[in-house]
């Protein structure tokens, strides 16, 4: 699959568990990830999985924007540069954010995230 | 250095540059470098400075709001996440934008950037 249609995968199935099922996500992170989550630094899919679910909102709904991606060098990786908005229950206005992942192939040919950085774009 | 003060002297380094000294942008990239420019996709250091160097305005400012730094693997390199704003002449709002940098150490201790994708935040 060529990088573009990988990437546009990648985020539709990231935001869909993230929205449906966000104890799922736990296995898109392995130990060695990392997460900066609004200028909070978190590693591993442990505790990145533990910050994601500890999130002040039961329900939620990303609606992606823009897609952007590159390979990231010889091993293979890919940045994926992703705007959008995110719409929780109950709020009039939703709120827009800017995240990028860094994708890096696993043995089975697959990708896992081993860089995730989250930041809500404010007025 | 340690990574955080690394990249934010990258960040100053490349925005004092850009908003003021645009040519000389080029000696940050490699014929290798990938720039997405609002979704526009373009390679190598000399395309790059083109497309930078004829941007529809002489002069601008660019307002650092965030940045976020992740080492994106063994090989030394850096991801640096930035949101902030563009300010040109003449214009009552500033534009919000995000962006992201890959960067990769090179032989004489510097490092130059191989991944960079650029996004306006529209309202």
């Amino acid at each position: 699959m060529d990088p573009d249609s990988l990437s546009k995968a990648f985020v539709e199935h990231y935001y869909t568990q993230f929205d449906t099922n966000r104890i799922a996500l736990v296995s898109l992170y392995d130990e060695a990830s990392m997460l900066s989550f609004e200028g909070q630094q978190i590693q591993g899919a442990h505790n990145i999985a533990a910050k994601l679910n500890g999130l002040p909102f039961e329900q939620c709904k990303h609606i992606i924007s823009t897609v952007d991606c590159q390979p990231s060098g010889p091993l293979g990786g890919m940045l994926v540069f992703v705007s959008g908005s995110l719409q929780l229950p109950g709020e009039e206005h939703s709120l827009k954010f800017s995240q990028m992942f860094h994708l890096l192939p696993t043995p089975q040919g697959s990708f896992y995230i081993f860089n995730d950085i989250f930041r809500l774009n404010y007025a | 250095m340690d990574p955080d003060s690394l990249s934010k002297a990258f960040v100053e380094h490349y925005y004092t540059t850009f908003d003021s000294n645009r040519l000389n942008l080029m000696g940050l990239y490699q014929e290798s470098s990938m720039l997405s420019f609002e979704g526009e996709k373009i390679q190598g250091a000399q395309n790059i400075s083109n497309k930078l160097n004829s941007l529809p305005f002489q002069q601008c400012k660019h307002n650092i709001s965030t940045v976020d730094c992740q080492p994106s693997g063994p090989a030394g390199g850096m991801l640096v996440f930035v949101s902030g704003n563009l300010q040109l002449p003449g214009e009552e709002h500033a534009l919000k934008f995000s962006q992201m940098f890959h960067l990769i150490p090179t032989a004489q201790g510097s490092f130059y950037v191989f991944n960079d994708i650029f996004r306006l935040n529209y309202a």
